[in-house]
């Protein structure tokens, strides 16, 4: 399966690419994009099985690149990887249709606590 | 009938150093814990090399900023990508990255322990430090010994000038 990481810093895409080996996901394949609107593109193109995303990023972030996704119609399982882990961004991630919020800094177990109700280990 | 309280006091009351002090060690021990131990420590002057900021505008404004070394800001940028800072030379990109994805984590975490609704900007790095203005109140401060390296963070509340222009 394909997960695509959505993250302005290529070091958090480093990390976040790391974590999910450490938590049991090596298997799968990994596409990454540095920006929301970029991430739009690359779900229509990769038809990725997962996206992991920032909130905070130029160009476009990720709760408007998800309000894109879904009004095009895709449900692609999306989930938050962000520093900001408030009750409000969490309650707006969930109405915007994100599956999980994962607020940084994080470990290899909340990133398979959340992931693993949508994705095999492998 | 009470007074309200100044803005200024409650933009400094809303935040304890000891929560910034914990979280920012969260960030730390988790991303770059395997490297050397980082301990609160006395307040140490140096010449920073590397600094970061994010600000938080909405109900609550003010400024993270996280100053380091030339040496602090290498090792950082080698522990969060897993090289080796004695043979590994990270590119200054990467570096910019490193240092502006650390205040982040800390200013996100700090935006969540503050009044909202707010938003937080992407990260501003620079080489040296940033200067503060008069509208800006350092409420929060504290040095941090990474190993043999000074690290200091720092929250100043109240809003930059040029946000002021603009309201």
């Amino acid at each position: 399966m394909k997960i695509l990481v959505v993250d302005d810093s290529r070091v958090m895409r480093q990390i976040v690419i790391r974590t999910l080996r450490q938590s049991g996901y090596a298997g799968h394949d990994v596409v990454e994009a540095e920006n929301g609107l970029r991430a739009v593109e690359m779900v229509a193109t990769e038809k990725p099985d997962l996206v992991l995303s920032d909130w905070n990023m130029p160009e476009m972030n990720g709760i408007d690149a998800l309000a894109h996704l879904r009004a095009s119609g895709s449900e692609v399982p999306f989930g938050f990887v962000t520093s900001e882990g408030s009750e409000e961004m969490r309650a707006r991630a969930a109405a915007a249709g994100a599956l999980f919020l994962i607020a940084k800094p994080f470990t290899p177990e909340l990133f398979d606590e959340a992931l693993s109700a949508v994705l095999p280990r492998a | 009938m009470t007074a309200p309280a100044s803005a200024d006091a409650q933009q400094g009351a809303v935040l304890s150093p000891d929560d910034v002090r914990t979280l920012t060690e969260e960030v730390w021990s988790t991303f770059l814990g395997h490297t050397a131990p980082f301990t609160a420590a006395e307040a140490r002057a140096f010449t920073p090399t590397w600094a970061a900021s994010v600000t938080v505008k909405g109900e609550w404004n003010g400024m993270v900023s996280m100053q380091l070394t030339g040496v602090g800001a290498h090792r950082l940028t080698c522990g969060m990508l897993g090289m080796d800072p004695e043979s590994d030379e990270p590119s200054e990109a990467d570096v910019v990255d490193a240092v502006g994805e650390l205040v982040n984590m800390v200013g996100g975490n700090v935006k969540s322990l503050v009044p909202g609704p707010s938003q937080l900007s992407l990260p501003l790095v620079a080489t040296g430090q940033f200067a503060h203005g008069s509208d800006q109140q350092e409420i929060v401060r504290l040095d941090f010994a990474w190993g043999d390296e000074p690290v200091s963070l720092t929250v100043h509340s109240g809003s930059p000038a040029v946000s002021k222009v603009n309201r």
